[in-house]
């Protein structure tokens, strides 16, 4: 992912060529692919992670000049190219792939932590305070309200009885509170903004994780009883969740020691010791049970506030971002439904529109209680929009609790996300932009050198 | 065992591999051939202590097809220059007859020992044995002589050339990988093609890949940018390759070679990609060591034979070399070792050809670097002391050290 703002404007000349390496690389995968259709082992995924990333930067490159969001390239390439369009990438490739998500998560989550620097914090706790509890309790209480509503279009609620179908309700509310941290670091990383509207959005969101995380326990052990009458209200979950919380941000703590040492005494073959953390470290985490964003954050933010090693954290992750995050999204596009998303559209625009709107009010009604600067009253709704991964691991949280409702209900949910995981991107950027905060962060952060001077 | 402890293994190793290749470490340390890492991969693998297992290998082939292919791409970037200068045309003539002498040698021993020997492959499955066996044994890696420069302070005429043998010679099995893979092409029965149209193809897709690099990273060439456009386009090229059964290592070394031919920034390109030579390899030389699977005894001798041509092409080479230079006649044993190169060519061959045909060439890649790296950095370095290109340092005579202050 590269750095518009850094990089030098494109020329025709660059754009047509741009433009004919991409179609280029297209039709050579869909040669290889229609010739040699049948593939075993993992070569499969390895031309696809090649091709993705070289169709990726090729089209951020391209939309960059209609104004897009890099980001909605690399969705766009991966959807294109995925199993439901011209399947150069087929369903067990995009299978095989996806552990670089795992990776994805781990530096965009440190990348996260980095970013929050306390002083930030501090300075807009009001606003952030605000908007958080607004934000929750609004949207949480109107989505579950517009879900119950909307109720008698959605199949797999019919069966439902009252206190069934508010359990359901407020299991969906509550994924609608929930924010996309990747959206939003990445298009910071695209853009490089600075001001009010950059400075809320990444404290509000990176928040927002932990923020969601816990109401997702809380609602569970709510809405349990409701959905399944067999089963009683306890606070296991709860118990289970503090156990969650706290381990992953003493984990988190050490990690950010180490990582700071590491940067302090050494410095160096940083890519190695991130890969090594996504991968390894996540699987560790996995095992104990603890939330590795909440980890990763918790590194980040104690590198950043804690020692002075957090700048050189940010280049290292930005410089390894630059070629993970561009995978991740194309995978994202490749997952993404096409079919499912066809038959399933008409709600999941009324769902996702009626959470723009009711995230909307919410942030002009919490600008207004925390008295907001006019920038942020206007655009602040602009990052909460976008949708993504954690919104889809919530899901299959929910169809683990639930395998009876499972199914439809995240058929349902990847559906909206998908609209907001598109939409969302170019609303902030456009905010970005009408701001007038685009690029104007100091260059001195992750700005990249040509290869003379490296 | 689980995949995700021997990742982190190999990660370990790649760091390991990378501290190595630094400025503040010791230059030349450990064994030139680096096989101690393959013998590393044997214990650890399915035959040994089968810590990795068959089906972590298999897990892991396509990182060990990246880590050797991303080796390709550094040779190719790097072919005909030997640090910072050209290496001379005669010397690449030289490296190319060392390469090609040894490859001839070693696939007509095995050829003709497989009419002999009962029980051995016939047919298509002779021919790429021979022919595997002769591109696994054709080089002399080229850090046993950096070895001698670094560790022994080689410095001279002799060393210089035999550093741009060492460079040359890696085209000759590329090229013999190519017509081998040709010959058993991998596409379905619908895409028939003469085996010349699929070396042509492997030749071609490489160095048009390289082409596209550089047309892609362009004037402006930001570091970040490279970076992707590098991994991109030799993973993209690394998976077509695979998956039409032509061979990787080939279309990687091509896309290399043209990119540092096409690229107005050759120089800043191999000196952001060579430094990554080594952190790769190290992994890699663990997974091939791992996928190394010895044959049923009666086959064990065509490895023997294939050793022996070995040694007997690179003693003639040697001979042939040392008489005009007034060096050693025995100067071709310091030719000997083999490494990264080799377990790669014979990796390659194991995942291409399951079977007695791979196993054979891994095995005898194997065995080869061993032999080597016992014999060829010892003889190297007494050629080149003979040659008076390594000063030993004097013994400090009793009397002298007797002196008052000749401590200092």
């Amino acid at each position: 992912m590269s750095g518009a703002a850094h990089a030098a404007p494109k020329t025709l000349r660059t754009q047509a060529i741009g433009l004919f390496l991409l179609a280029f690389f297209f039709a050579l995968l869909f040669v290889t692919t229609r010739a040699i259709p049948h593939v075993d082992g993992g070569v499969g995924a390895v031309a696809a992670v090649g091709f993705l990333l070289l169709a990726g930067t090729l089209a951020s490159e391209l939309v960059e000049g209609i104004g897009l969001p890099h980001l909605s390239a690399y969705i766009a390439v991966g959807v294109i190219a995925g199993p439901h369009a011209l399947n150069l990438i087929d369903h067990a490739v995009v299978d095989r792939i996806s552990p670089v998500n795992t990776l994805a998560l781990a530096l965009i989550a440190l990348a996260g932590g980095a970013e929050l620097k306390l002083d930030l914090v501090l300075r807009g706790l009001k606003s952030l305070a605000w908007a958080t509890l607004v934000q929750s309790a609004v949207v949480l209480t109107l989505m579950t309200v517009t879900f119950v509503a909307l109720s008698r279009y959605i199949p797999f609620t019919h069966g439902l009885g009252h206190a069934g179908l508010l359990g359901v309700a407020l299991l969906w509310a509550t994924l609608a509170v929930s924010r996309s941290p990747s959206a939003c670091l990445g298009i910071l990383a695209q853009l490089r903004p600075r001001g009010p509207l950059t400075d809320f959005s990444l404290t509000f969101v990176m928040t927002s994780d932990v923020v969601v995380v816990v109401l997702m326990a809380g609602v569970l052990a709510i809405t349990k009883p409701l959905i399944d009458p067999g089963a009683a209200f306890s606070l296991r979950a709860l118990g289970d969740l503090g156990h969650e919380l706290l381990g992953s941000v003493a984990l988190g703590t050490t990690l950010g020691l180490v990582l700071a040492g590491y940067l302090r005494a050494v410095g160096r073959n940083l890519v190695v010791v991130f890969l090594a953390l996504g991968f390894g470290l996540s699987e560790l985490l996995h095992y104990l049970r603890f939330e590795p964003l909440l980890t990763f954050l918790t590194a980040g933010f104690l590198v950043q506030n804690l020692t002075n090693q957090g700048q050189k954290l940010l280049v290292a992750i930005e410089e390894t971002g630059s070629v993970v995050y561009v995978i991740f999204f194309a995978t994202a596009g490749a997952h993404l439904d096409v079919p499912l998303l066809r038959s399933l559209w008409p709600m999941a625009l009324a769902l996702s529109t009626t959470r723009a709107l009711y995230s909307w009010g919410a942030a002009r009604l919490a600008s207004r209680l925390a008295q907001d600067p006019p920038v942020l009253r206007t655009w602040a709704v602009a990052s909460l929009v976008s949708q993504a991964g954690l919104t889809l691991g919530l899901t299959v949280l929910i169809e683990r609790e639930f395998p009876g409702l499972g199914g439809p209900f995240r058929a349902l949910a990847t559906a909206t996300v998908a609209l907001n995981e598109v939409a969302g991107p170019i609303l902030f950027k456009l905010a970005l932009d009408r701001t007038g905060e685009t690029g104007q962060a100091p260059s001195g952060r992750a700005s990249t050198p040509d290869l003379s001077s490296a | 065992m689980k995949a995700i402890f021997v990742l982190v293994g190999l990660l370990v190793l790649s760091y390991a591999g990378s501290l190595f290749s630094g400025r503040r470490t010791i230059h030349g340390a450990g064994l030139p051939s680096s096989v101690e890492y393959a013998v590393l991969g044997f214990v650890l693998g399915p035959h040994m202590l089968g810590i990795i297992g068959r089906d972590l290998i298999t897990t892991f082939e396509p990182v060990a097809q990246i880590a050797v292919g991303w080796l390709a791409l550094v040779i190719g970037l790097d072919f005909g220059r030997n640090a910072d200068s050209r290496v001379a045309y005669k010397n690449m003539a030289l490296g190319l007859v060392n390469g090609a002498l040894t490859g001839v040698v070693v696939g007509g021993a095995v050829w003709l020992a497989c009419r002999r020997l009962p029980g051995a492959p016939t047919g298509v499955e002779r021919v790429l044995l021979a022919g595997g066996l002769g591109a696994a044994c054709s080089e002399t890696t080229r850090h046993a002589i950096r070895w001698a420069m670094e560790r022994h302070g080689a410095k001279g005429k002799l060393t210089s050339a035999l550093a741009d043998f060492a460079h040359a010679d890696d085209v000759v099995p590329l090229l013999g990988m190519a017509v081998l893979f040709s010959i058993a092409p991998g596409a379905p029965a619908s895409v028939r093609l003469p085996a010349a149209v699929w070396v042509a193809i492997t030749i071609g897709l490489g160095t048009l890949l390289g082409a596209l690099t550089t047309l892609h990273i362009g004037r402006e060439a930001r570091v970040d940018h490279t970076w992707g456009v590098m991994f991109g386009t030799s993973m993209l090229g690394l998976g077509i390759a695979a998956r039409a059964g032509l061979s990787l290592l080939t279309v990687l070394f091509f896309m290399g070679w043209s990119t540092a031919v096409f690229s107005r920034h050759r120089a800043p390109l191999r000196a952001m990609v060579v430094p990554v030579e080594r952190p790769v390899l190290l992994p890699a030389l663990v997974l091939a060591g791992a996928h190394v699977d010895f044959p049923a005894p009666r086959l064990l001798l065509i490895i023997a034979v294939a050793v022996t041509a070995r040694i007997l092409a690179k003693l003639a080479f040697g001979a042939m070399i040392a008489l005009p230079a007034h060096a050693s006649p025995w100067l071709g044993t310091g030719l000997l070792s083999s490494g990264a190169f080799s377990m790669s060519v014979g990796l390659i061959f194991a995942i291409r050809f399951p079977g007695p045909v791979g196993d054979l060439v891994l095995a005898s890649a194997f065995v080869t670097c061993i032999v080597g790296e016992a014999v060829g950095p010892l003889a190297l370095r007494r050629a080149l002391v003979l040659a008076g290109e390594i000063v030993e340092p004097a013994v400090p005579s009793e009397s002298a050290a007797s002196q008052p202050g000749s401590a200092s």
